[in-house]
């Protein structure tokens, strides 16, 4: 019975993430078709650019094309479960920060072994970059996962939440500040966001990952980067601003997280890919390292 | 038409991802019509980068052979289903290239065009124009263009090769001639 | 007594003479090295902790007890080497290296010896043997040339190891007057107090032998070599199985109860055991590194192997609980992955005859359980659940958290993420991508081979879901050291100091979100399976353009920025440091030479003053 519930709730929080994640791109294209004095499409556009793509004919380049960009969406969706989202919260005992990040990984290399099957060099270029733009991206947000596990004395997204809770003062935004502006920053590298949309540039490497990609395969990698967009935002709410009295509360901060990158990716440019790592290594992991400095001593 | 295949036609229309081959002076259009003075996005039509991607071809001016047969190439990767947009004069009677020996007339004869924009150089206007008309086609479900294309390949291929043979070379091949000497 | 702990030595020996006969044979020498490895694995049954067995020599008027004890780290590490060996000796049944059967036997017979040892001289006997074998065996590597300059290399390296480890017997038993291992162990411990320079000298002798051994910066120099040139057949014992000597030379060596002596501390730590954590950190971070940019596949995973044990000392070297069962857990780890994954490298070089990773690609769709194999391989030395690797890295995270670690735990961070970028790199640039037309005939292993693939992949995935089998045995390790082993839980958990994983959960996520991917796989539009040719190429025929699948890879320089990044660290050389030192050595033998050949009468003289100083020195001792 009691995993009966556990499915049905997971298959909730699969759902909600989905349409939310699809929601947020929409509005994200409309609001950066403003800041650039557009109309821009109708919000539900994704949905609908969403069911053509699954409804289109497709090419495949063989069974680990198919695995892998199956695996790519369907271990996202098993990490969106240990999620805590406001009051929905499926498995409170069992919400590890950095298992739920591990997990996450899953999903990229399934990603990876996907699109690089597909052989065509401009992926797995885009993939290469990908991989070493997460190199740099980690590095500060451990920083910031340090500050925030000795700060909470707990790993459990459930528990950072439950410390946080009382108010806009006990947020970690106010106790960690510094750890808060490291970690968007690193959310910005992790969404792909420009200035850090280097793996996926359509003018020098035709898209990167997606160049061999059409119809369901496409779909599926749009669902992919839904559910990573809502996954990312999601952890950075759990961590900094203090989970949510209810979800939609929790899909709001959400939504702020995600307008703050849209904003960014909006006006700047792109960096070279070896100057986006050092730049990762710089002011971030400085701003990390002097959050974990106050909160060690 | 099933309602079904009406639902996904409507979609269809809704959401056309374009793929630019951008030959001749065309290319100069699109900008302005992507950007924020006509912004096509608002139709859903976007830019893609590969042709395993799009939904439309847009072939904006004049072919040479040479280049036609990247068409054609890029064409048949793409899935269905696909159309075409002739853009300019050019790919509808040759334009000011109408008596070249390298450059093809009639675009149809190669690949199927569902719709042609005329002009020299059309206006954003008419392009915004004739996205909106393969938009009411799409959802109507009269653009086969991609069917005819299967259905008579023989005579595409035909007229395809014709052409071709142009672009071989008219000497003999080097190591040919050195062999014979 | 228990004499059926001297069969476990005894056992590879007599399989090893065996062997040694009919080494012409290939196959009879093989199957007779698995078959003696399942009997060492039988009588390993019998074995339980606390056993113990000893045998007196009477050697030139002294008694010399050779003592073999089984405790619980040893019965662990006995266990987790000798089925792995089992594991490859059958797959070596189909293998045409030029292993040697009897010299994997004498290293089997050296390892369980160093395992239960309880005296000096047994495990330095047994060190000796081990090192001695594993250095001939890697002369029968398949570039005779270099696989000779690497047995050099890494002799050297054992013999600097071992002189160091001797030395420190010798002092020891100076001190003690005894070679029992516990007794001088408890020595030490008992005079840190007072003498705690005596004490660190001694110990660090052992250290430095256990770190050449286990590859520790600044002494991983030889293991790419090893590796890399060794037979292919013996490289995954070499890895997975010998690299845990020097761990378990260390775990014997650090309970010295430095914290209650009221040592020094950093971060809670000894300050000690805090500058040998960042040893261990180091070489997480440089095995990473240089691997990212390796092209021979071999040593990119020998560096792979480097940097996992920096991971495993790291942890060790802080002597907690959590930190204890995170490093030990994470050697059964890697010892399980790298095993794994360096058997399928044995399975891809036979059949393609090479170990350039730029010249491979696309073997997927030849080798498909090598393939998952590996695939199940690099998910696991990610670190990715529910597979084996994740929960000892995480428990890794967590010992450094909770003693305020924060360069180390960003550090190994950054080893974490680099290793994703190195294993997706061999990933592709062996499996996925074009295929070669060189390789169109390649076929999958044979059945032999296949079945311990499939195997190993299911090991990978059991013990990452059901962590608790090993688990218990650590706490029980943890214990035995006298220290408060962390919580067990039902067998599907890791019980962490920050939070506990309930990993059949995660299983089990996956595999429902798995059936939602492919239903809706299913019901989208249908696709259709197009040649790897017919790709993507700006417009251009691939025909036309003359491309082949080899020029459409993307395998040569993969990661040419991120080399940009590391450009300056590269100019510091380590390997110089001790090729400076081996020339100085060079140079002053041969000085040394020009006295002794160079004329009878000082050769006479020397061999005068060298008596004199010998009567004098046992006349005042």
């Amino acid at each position: 019975m009691i995993v009966l519930l556990k499915l049905i709730q997971g298959i909730g929080a699969g759902a909600l993430s989905i349409s939310i994640g699809l929601l947020f791109v929409g509005i994200g294209r409309k609001i950066t078709a403003r800041i650039h004095r557009r109309y821009g499409p109708p919000f539900v556009q994704n949905f609908i650019d969403l069911f053509k793509l699954l409804s289109k004919k497709s090419i495949s380049h063989g069974f680990t094309f198919d695995l892998g960009l199956i695996a790519g969406f369907s271990a996202l969706l098993a990490a969106v479960v240990f999620l805590p989202m406001g009051q929905i919260n499926i498995f409170p005992h069992n919400s590890s920060l950095i298992m739920i990040l591990y997990l996450m990984t899953m999903a990229y290399l399934g990603m990876a072994m996907g699109v690089s099957s597909s052989g065509n060099p401009n992926a797995t270029v885009g993939i290469a970059r990908a991989l070493t733009l997460t190199m740099g991206y980690e590095v500060p947000f451990a920083a910031v996962i340090f500050s925030v596990y000795l700060f909470a004395h707990t790993g459990s997204l459930t528990n950072i939440v439950a410390a946080q809770s009382g108010g806009f003062m006990n947020w970690n935004l106010v106790k960690l500040p510094f750890g808060f502006v490291a970690a968007e920053i690193a959310l910005q590298g992790m969404l792909g966001e420009a200035p850090f949309d280097m793996a996926i540039a359509p003018a020098e490497i035709a898209s990167g990952p997606m160049v061999e990609m059409g119809g369901k395969y496409l779909g599926f990698g749009m669902l992919q980067h839904s559910i990573g967009l809502f996954l990312e935002t999601g952890i950075m709410v759990d961590l900094f601003l203090g989970g949510g009295s209810n979800v939609w509360i929790f899909v709001i901060k959400q939504f702020e997280l995600y307008f703050l990158a849209l904003l960014v990716n909006a006006i700047f440019p792109r960096f070279k890919i070896e100057d986006g790592v050092s730049f990762m290594w710089k002011v971030p992991l400085l701003l990390g390292i002097v959050q974990a400095l106050i909160v060690v001593l | 038409m099933s309602e079904w295949d009406e639902l996904v036609n409507y979609f269809r229309g809704r959401s056309m991802w374009m793929l630019h081959y951008c030959t001749g002076c065309g290319a100069i259009e699109l900008p302005p019509t992507m950007t924020s003075r006509w912004d096509m996005e608002r139709f859903g039509i976007i830019p893609m980068a590969t042709p395993r991607q799009a939904d439309i071809l847009l072939i904006t001016g004049y072919l040479s052979i040479k280049t036609l047969k990247r068409v054609v190439y890029t064409y048949e990767q793409m899935s269905a289903p696909k159309w075409v947009l002739g853009f300019g004069s050019c790919t509808i009677n040759g334009g000011i290239y109408w008596d070249s020996y390298g450059v093809i007339q009639n675009l149809d004869k190669y690949i199927p065009v569902d719709l042609y924009i005329a002009g020299c150089m059309p206006r954003p206007e008419a392009i915004l124009d004739a996205f909106g008309k393969l938009k009411k086609m799409v959802q109507k479900g009269e653009a086969k263009g991609y069917e005819k294309y299967i259905k008579n390949y023989d005579w595409y291929k035909a007229n395809q090769d014709r052409v071709f043979r142009r672009t071989e070379p008219v000497l003999r091949k080097a190591e040919e001639v050195t062999k014979s000497a | 007594m228990n004499t059926n702990l001297i069969w476990l030595v005894a056992m590879p020996l007599i399989g090893s003479a065996v062997t040694a006969v009919v080494v012409r044979y290939k196959f009879l020498d093989r199957l007779i090295t698995f078959l003696t490895f399942a009997t060492t694995l039988f009588v390993l049954f019998l074995a339980h902790v606390g056993q113990s067995y000893s045998w007196t020599l009477k050697f030139l008027g002294t008694t010399l007890n050779l003592t073999l004890n089984v405790s619980h780290l040893s019965i662990f590490m006995l266990y987790i080497s000798i089925a792995f060996g089992t594991v490859l000796a059958f797959y070596s049944l189909i293998d045409n290296s030029r292993m040697k059967g009897f010299l994997l036997l004498l290293v089997l017979a050296a390892n369980n010896w160093i395992f239960m040892s309880n005296d000096m001289i047994g495990f330095f006997f047994a060190w000796e043997l081990m090192g001695w074998a594993s250095v001939v065996s890697v002369l029968g590597g398949r570039e005779k040339e270099k696989s000779r300059h690497a047995a050099l290399y890494y002799a050297m390296m054992s013999v600097a190891g071992s002189y160091s480890m001797l030395f420190g017997i010798f002092i020891l038993w100076r001190l003690t007057g005894t070679f029992s291992i516990s007794a001088n162990i408890a020595y030490l411990s008992s005079i840190i107090g007072g003498h705690p320079w005596w004490v660190l000298g001694i110990v660090s002798l052992f250290f430095m032998t256990f770190m050449i051994k286990s590859g520790i910066f600044p002494f991983h120099t030889w293991v790419p070599l090893a590796y890399a040139y060794s037979p292919d057949a013996f490289t995954p014992f070499l890895s997975a199985a010998m690299s845990k000597y020097g761990v378990y030379g260390m775990l014997l060596f650090l309970p010295l109860g430095l914290l209650e002596k009221g040592f020094p501390t950093a971060f809670g730590v000894p300050w000690t055991n805090y500058i040998f954590l960042w040893f261990g950190v180091i070489t997480a971070v440089v095995g990473t590194v240089l691997s990212i940019f390796q092209d021979d596949v071999k040593k990119l995973f020998a560096y792979s192997s480097l940097s996992n044990l920096g991971y495993v000392v790291a942890a060790i070297a802080l002597f907690t609980p959590v930190g204890i069962t995170a490093g030990i857990y994470h050697a059964f780890n890697h010892l399980l992955f790298e095993g794994a994954l360096f058997i399928t490298l044995l399975a891809v070089i036979s059949r393609s005859g090479t170990s350039k990773l730029s010249e491979m690609g696309g073997l997927w769709k030849k080798m498909p359980i090598t393939f998952f194999t590996f695939f199940v391989g690099i998910a696991s030395a990610a670190g990715i659940p529910p597979f084996n690797g994740f929960g000892s890295k995480w428990l890794v995270y967590q010992a450094m958290i909770k003693q305020h670690l924060i360069f180390a735990t960003i550090l190994l961070f950054l080893a974490s993420t680099g290793a994703f970028m190195y294993l997706f790199k061999a990933f592709h640039s062996i499996f996925l991508g074009q295929l070669s037309h060189d390789y169109e005939r390649v076929k999958e292993v044979p059945i032999v081979g296949q079945i311990v693939e499939a195997f190993l992949m299911i090991a990978m995935i059991f013990f990452g879901v059901q962590p608790g089998y090993i688990l218990k045995p650590i706490g029980a390790i943890v214990k035995s050291m006298g220290l408060k082993p962390l919580p067990v839980m039902a067998n599907g958990y890791v019980a962490g100091m920050f939070s506990n994983v309930y990993m059949p959960l995660i299983g089990w996520s996956l595999v429902v979100s798995f059936i939602f991917g492919f239903i809706l796989f299913y019901v989208s539009a249908e696709h259709k399976n197009v040649s790897q040719t017919d790709n993507y190429t700006a417009g251009q025929i691939p025909e036309d353009w003359g491309l082949t699948p080899e020029t459409y890879q993307f395998s040569w320089n993969f990661y040419q920025p991120v080399e940009k990044l590391f450009v300056p660290f590269f100019r510091i050389k380590i390997d110089g440091f001790f090729r400076g030192i081996g020339d100085w050595t060079k140079a002053t033998g041969s000085a040394i030479k020009e006295i002794f050949v160079g004329n009878a009468q000082m050769y006479a003289f020397f061999a005068i003053v060298g008596l004199i100083i010998f009567v004098i020195a046992g006349w005042m001792a």
